[in-house]
C-alpha cells in the first residue's frame, strides 16, 4: 500500500504548526521553511500525478479505477461504517499537481504582499493546502465533505484579517454562502444512504455507490449537490459571494480562490453529481447545459462592465467555470468524451492563467497604488515588464493558441456543439471573453503614459516567476498527452454510467 | 464488597455534608475547592471504572429496584460530573469569599444529585433525585447577591418548582394507572392499556422535563436565569443539569407511544410531537441568539437550540423503535449531549472568565480579544465552531448521526430544517469569531488568563479536537448503551 495520497494531507497539515513556530522565531526563516515545504508536497503531488499518468499511459489504468489507493476503517457500529479512503485517478491528479505549484507560488508572491501576522498567514496557508489535497482524494462522500469545511476555516481568515477595506463583510458573507450551500450537500448524502441502508455492502465509499444508486433515490441528491456545487464553481446565480470575496481578499489567497477553491465546485460536478446520480443528471442534462451556458455568457458580459481589474479577472472565473461544467454535460449529452476531458484540462488551465492575472492584479495595486482600470494608463511605458506579463496573461486567459487554454476551451466547445444546434452558441462565448481582455489591455497597456509616473517595475526574479505560471501552458498545448490520456478513462467511465 | 459506584456516592455525600464544617477554618479559603475537586475526580475515575467493566443491575445490591447502573446512565453520570469537575476548578478563580465552602458544598450537592438521577429506574428515586439536583442550583443561581443574580434565582426557583409538581403530577397520574412507580411498569402498562390520562400523563412528563432540557415552549426562565446567575453557575445549567433532563426523558419517554393508540389520530403521534418541539426550538433558539446583544444571552439562545437538535434523534427513535435509524438517531442524541457539555461548557465557562476579568459580558467586550485574551479566544473559536458543526470538530458527528437519522424518509423535513439552522446559525458564531480576530478592540492590553481556567480550557478544546479526529471510541461505547435502550 503506498502512503503518498495520505502523505500529501498530513505533510501540509502538520507542518503548519512548524512554519508557524519558524515564522514567530524569524521572519526569513518561516518564509523559506514555507517554501522548503511547499517544494516538497509539489513532489509529492508530482509523483501521484506521474503515477496516474504512467498508468493510463500504458492503459492499465481502467475506467472507474483510482491508483494509490488507502483503506482503513475509521468509524464503524451496529449498522454504520465510514472508512479513510484515498484514491487518484485522471481526474484529481491534474488537480492535486496545480493545488501544490499554485501553493510554491503563492508562498513566493506573498513574501511583499503580506506584512503582518505573517506566522498566523503561512500557517493557514498550508492548512487550505492539506485540506484541500484532502477533498481531491478522498474516496469516501463524509470524508470528502469533512475536508471541504475544512477548507472554509482558513479561508474566512484570509479574506477577514488580510483582505481590504470591506473584508469583514466579505469573509461573513464567504462562509455563510458556502457552509450553507456545502450543509445542503451532506444532506443529499445523508438521504442516499438512509435510503440504501438495508442494502448489502452499503457504504459512504464513492466506488461502492457509483453505479447502484437506485434511479428513484438520484433526484433530490443531484440538487442538494448541484446547490453545494454550484457555489462554489461559482455559477450564476450562486456567485454573489466571489466578486466580493476575490476584491477583499489579498491578491496571493484570490490565487488560491480562483486557482484552487473553485476548482472544487467542478472536480464535484464530475466526480460527484455526474459520478453518482449519473441517471437523474443524463436527464437533466439540458438545465446544467443552460446554466452553464448562461454563467459563460454572464461573466463574460459582466467583466466587460467592471472598472476593478481584480473584479473583472474575479468575473472571468464565473465565464471560465461556466465551460466545465458545460464540457461536463456535454458529453452526456452527446457522448462526445472531448467533454470531460476538455472539462478537467479547462479546470487546469484556468488555474494557472487566471492565477498569474490574480497576483499580477496585487503587484500593480501595490506598485502603482490602483487597480482601476481607467486609472491605469500607459503601462507600457512605466512598467514595461509588469505590462508584457499583463498581455501575456490575459492572452492565456481568453484561450490564445501558444497557451493550453485554447485547447481546452476548444474541446469543450466541440462537445458543445455536437450536444445540439443550440449549445453551438457557445462558440460566441470566446469572441466576448477576447474582446474585454483586449480592450483592458488596450485600455491599461497601450494607452499614452500620463504624467510622471515613479511605479517600480517588477525585478526579473518576479519575472521568473510569472513564466512558473505561464511556461507550462506553452508545454502544454504540445504535451497535452500529460492531461489528457489520463482524463480519458474518467471520460469513459462516467459516460458508460449514463 | 464495596463496588465502585457505592463508593463514588458516598464520597460525594461525605463531601457534600461535611464541605461547610470547612468555614471553621479560618485563613484557608481555597481548600474547599480543592477537596471537592479531588472528590469529583475521584468519583469521576470510579464511575469511569464502574462503566466500563459491564455493569449489571445486580452489582449494586442496594440499588434494590430503584437504581439500574446501566451503560447508558453511566455516560450521563460521567457527562455531568466531568461539567461540575470543570466548574469546579474553574471556580478556583472566581469564588474568593468566606462563603465558598457552602458553595461547594451545593455542587457537591448537585453532582450526586445528578448521578443518581441517571442512574434511576424508579419514577419515585428519578423525582427525589431531580429535586436534589436543582434545589442546590436555585441558591447557587443567586449567589453573587446582585439584584440581578437575586432576580435571576427566584425565576427559576419558582420555574423550577411549577416543573416539579407538573413531573409530580405526571407520576401521581402514572402510579393510579398502573400501580407501580417502576419505569418500566409504567411504560409497559401504558402501551398495553393506553387511556386517556395515560396520554396527559405523557404530555404532562414531556412539560416537565422539557423545562430542564430548555425546549420551546418551556424555555422562557433560560436566557434570563443564565444571564442572572454567576456564569459559572450558568455553565453548570447548561452543560449538566440540562443533561439530566435529557436522561428522564430518554428513560421516561421513549418507549411510550401512547398518544397514538390514545387519539387513533395518525399526526397525534409521539414522532410528530417530538418534530413539530424539534423544529420550534431549534428555529427559535437559532433565530434569538442572533439578535442577542449578551454573551450568556446568546449562548443560552444557541443553548436552546442545541436541544432542538437533541430531540432529532427521539424523533427518529419513536418513529419506527427498533429500526435502523432509531440506533442511529438514539446514538446521536446521547453523542450530542456528551459534545454540547464540553462545547457549551467551555464557551460559557470563556465568557465567565471575560466577565470576571473585562467586567463586561456585551458582544462589544470581544472585539479584539484575539489579541487580549488569546488562550479564550481560541477556546471560544473552537467551541463555537464545534457548535456550528463544522468538521472535524466532535459536534460534526453527532450532528451527522442525528440528520442522517431522519434524512430520508417522513421526517426529511426535519433533516433540512436542522441543517438550515447549523448553516444559519454559524452566521452569529462566526460572527463573534470575527469579532475576536478581525475587529479592533478598545485596547490591545494583555489581560492575565488565570491558570486553572486555562488549564480546563486546554483540555475540553483537546477533547473537542480528539475526539473530533478519532471518534470510534466513544461513538462506539454510546452505540451500545443507545443499542440496550432500543432493546
Amino acid at each position: 500500500m503506498s502512503y503518498a495520497l495520505s502523505l500529501l494531507i498530513a505533510l501540509p497539515l502538520l507542518g503548519a504548526p512548524l512554519v508557524y513556530a519558524a515564522t514567530r522565531v524569524n521572519r526569513r526563516l518561516g518564509i523559506y521553511a514555507s517554501l522548503a515545504l511547499s517544494a516538497v508536497v509539489l513532489l509529492v503531488a508530482g509523483y501521484v500525478f506521474w503515477q496516474v499518468y504512467a498508468a493510463a499511459a500504458s492503459n492499465s489504468l481502467a475506467p472507474g479505477q483510482y491508483m494509490l489507493q488507502e483503506k482503513y476503517s475509521w468509524i464503524s457500529f451496529s449498522n454504520f461504517g465510514l472508512d479513510y479512503f484515498l484514491g487518484a485517478d485522471g481526474l484529481s491528479s491534474p488537480l492535486l499537481l496545480v493545488s501544490a505549484l499554485l501553493t510554491v507560488l503563492v508562498v513566493v508572491g506573498s513574501r511583499r504582499l503580506i506584512d503582518h501576522h505573517e506566522a498566523e498567514y503561512y500557517s493557514l496557508i498550508f492548512m487550505f493546502e492539506g485540506a484541500i489535497m484532502g477533498v481531491f482524494t478522498s474516496l469516501n462522500l463524509i470524508l470528502f465533505y469533512l475536508f471541504w469545511e475544512i477548507v472554509l476555516i482558513p479561508m474566512f481568515f484570509f479574506i477577514g484579517v488580510w483582505g481590504g477595506p470591506r473584508r469583514k463583510y466579505a469573509a461573513l458573507k464567504f462562509i455563510i454562502f458556502t457552509f450553507a450551500g456545502s450543509t445542503i450537500m451532506l444532506l443529499g448524502f445523508l438521504y442516499v444512504y438512509l435510503g440504501m441502508i438495508g442494502t448489502p455492502g452499503v457504504s459512504f465509499n464513492i466506488p461502492d455507490l457509483a453505479g447502484k444508486i437506485p434511479v428513484a433515490l438520484q433526484y433530490l441528491p443531484l440538487i442538494a449537490s448541484f446547490i453545494g456545487f454550484a457555489v462554489k464553481l461559482p455559477l450564476v446565480p450562486f456567485h454573489t459571494w466571489l466578486p466580493d470575496a476575490h476584491v477583499e481578499a489579498p491578491s496571493p489567497i484570490s490565487v488560491l480562490l480562483a486557482g484552487v477553491l473553485l476548482k472544487m465546485g467542478g472536480y464535484g460536478f464530475l466526480r460527484i453529481s455526474i459520478g453518482l446520480f449519473p441517471n437523474a443528471s443524463a436527464q437533466y442534462a439540458w438545465v446544467f447545459l443552460v446554466l452553464g451556458l448562461f454563467s459563460m455568457f454572464y461573466g463574460a458580459a459582466a467583466a466587460i462592465l467592471q472598472r476593478d481589474l481584480k473584479k473583472m479577472i474575479a468575473f472571468t472565473s464565473i465565464n471560465h467555470m461556466g465551460f466545465v461544467l458545460f464540457g461536463a454535460y456535454a458529453t452526456l449529452v452527446s457522448g462526445n468524451l472531448l467533454g470531460i476531458q476538455g472539462a478537467i484540462f479547462q479546470m487546469f488551465t484556468h488555474a494557472l492563467a487566471v492565477g498569474s492575472l490574480f497576483m499580477l492584479s496585487g503587484y500593480i495595486q501595490h506598485q502603482a497604488g490602483t487597480r482601476e482600470i481607467p486609472l491605469l494608463k500607459g503601462l507600457r511605458t512605466s512598467m514595461p515588464r509588469t505590462a508584457a506579463i499583463l498581455v501575456l496573461g490575459s492572452a492565456a486567459a481568453m484561450g490564445l493558441p501558444p497557451f493550453s487554454s485554447f485547447l481546452a476551451e476548444f474541446m469543450v466547445i466541440a462537445a458543445g456543439i455536437s450536444a445540439s444546434a443550440f449549445t453551438a452558441i457557445s462558440i460566441l462565448v470566446p469572441v466576448l471573453t477576447a474582446g474585454y481582455f483586449l480592450w483592458m489591455v488596450k485600455r491599461t497597456v497601450l494607452s499614452p503614459a500620463e504624467g510622471e509616473h515613479e511605479a517600480h517595475d517588477m525585478g526579473w526574479s518576479d519575472v521568473a516567476a510569472f513564466a512558473v505560471y505561464l511556461v507550462p501552458l506553452v508545454i502544454l498545448i504540445i504535451a497535452s498527452y500529460l492531461i489528457l490520456t489520463p482524463a480519458l478513462p474518467v471520460a469513459q467511465f462516467l459516460r458508460g454510467l449514463a | 464488597m464495596i463496588d465502585y459506584l457505592t463508593l463514588a456516592i458516598v464520597l460525594m455525600g461525605a463531601a457534600a455534608l461535611l464541605l461547610p464544617l470547612l468555614q471553621l477554618l479560618k485563613g484557608r479559603a481555597a481548600l474547599p475547592g480543592y477537596v471537592l475537586a479531588v472528590v469529583l475526580a475521584a468519583a469521576f475515575v470510579l464511575i469511569g471504572a464502574f462503566t466500563l467493566s459491564g455493569p449489571s443491575p445486580s452489582s449494586v445490591p442496594w440499588g434494590g429496584s430503584l437504581l439500574h447502573p446501566d451503560q447508558l446512565g453511566g455516560i450521563f453520570a460521567l457527562v455531568t460530573l466531568g461539567v461540575t469537575l470543570a466548574v469546579t476548578i474553574v471556580s478556583f478563580d472566581f469564588e474568593k469569599g468566606p462563603s465558598n465552602p457552602v458553595y461547594y458544598s451545593l455542587l457537591a450537592f448537585t453532582a450526586l444529585g445528578m448521578v443518581l438521577l441517571a442512574y434511576s429506574q424508579d419514577l419515585l428515586m428519578l423525582f427525589v433525585s431531580w429535586e436534589l439536583m436543582s434545589v442546590p442550583t436555585y441558591v447557587l443561581a443567586g449567589f453573587s447577591k446582585t439584584r440581578q443574580s437575586n432576580e435571576a434565582s427566584v425565576k427559576y426557583a419558582i420555574i423550577g418548582a411549577m416543573s416539579s409538581a407538573v413531573i409530580l403530577y405526571a407520576i401521581s397520574l402514572a402510579y393510579g394507572l398502573t400501580g407501580s412507580t417502576q419505569i418500566s411498569t409504567v411504560v409497559s402498562g401504558f402501551t398495553s392499556n393506553p387511556t386517556a390520562l395515560a396520554g396527559v400523563a405523557t404530555l404532562l412528563f414531556v412539560a416537565g422535563f422539557g423545562f430542564k432540557m430548555s425546549i420551546v415552549p418551556f424555555h422562557m426562565w433560560i436566557p434570563d436565569a443564565y444571564e442572572g446567575a454567576p456564569t459559572t453557575i450558568s455553565t453548570l445549567l447548561a452543560a449538566a443539569t440540562k443533561k439530566a433532563g435529557f436522561i428522564a426523558a430518554i428513560r421516561v419517554l421513549l418507549a411510550i407511544t401512547t398518544l397514538y393508540t390514545v387519539t387513533q389520530n395518525p399526526v397525534f403521534t409521539m414522532a410528530n410531537v417530538f418534530a413539530v418541539l424539534a423544529l420550534v426550538t431549534m428555529t427559535l433558539g437559532n433565530v434569538s441568539a442572533l439578535t442577542q446583544k449578551s454573551m450568556t444571552r446568546l449562548l443560552a439562545y444557541s443553548s436552546i437550540a442545541q436541544a432542538g437538535y437533541m430531540l432529532i434523534g427521539f424523533v427518529a427513535f419513536s418513529n419506527a423503535p427498533g429500526s435502523a435509524a432509531a440506533t442511529l438517531g438514539l446514538t446521536g442524541t446521547i453523542f450530542h449531549v456528551i459534545n454540547h457539555a464540553m462545547m457549551k461548557g467551555v464557551a460559557f465557562l470563556a465568557a465567565a472568565l471575560v466577565l470576571l476579568q473585562l467586567k463586561r459580558a456585551d458582544l462589544g467586550a470581544y472585539n479584539g480579544l484575539g489579541k487580549r485574551m488569546p488562550l479564550t479566544a481560541f477556546t471560544l473559536t473552537v467551541a463555537f465552531l464545534g457548535l456550528a458543526g463544522v468538521p472535524p470538530l466532535s459536534g460534526f458527528w453527532s450532528k451527522l448521526l442525528l440528520f442522517l437519522s431522519v434524512a430520508n424518509g417522513p421526517y426529511g423535513w426535519l433533516a433540512l430544517a436542522g441543517i438550515l439552522n447549523s448553516a444559519f446559525s454559524l452566521g452569529y458564531y462566526a460572527w463573534i469569531i470575527k469579532r475576536m480576530y478581525m475587529d479592533e478592540g478598545e485596547s490591545t492590553e494583555r489581560v492575565k488568563e488565570p491558570f486553572w481556567s486555562v488549564i480546563v480550557f486546554a483540555i475540553m478544546v483537546g477533547l473537542i479536537i480528539g475526539i473530533g479526529l478519532f471518534p470510534q471510541q466513544v461513538v462506539g461505547f454510546v452505540s451500545s448503551a443507545a443499542a440496550s435502550v432500543a432493546g
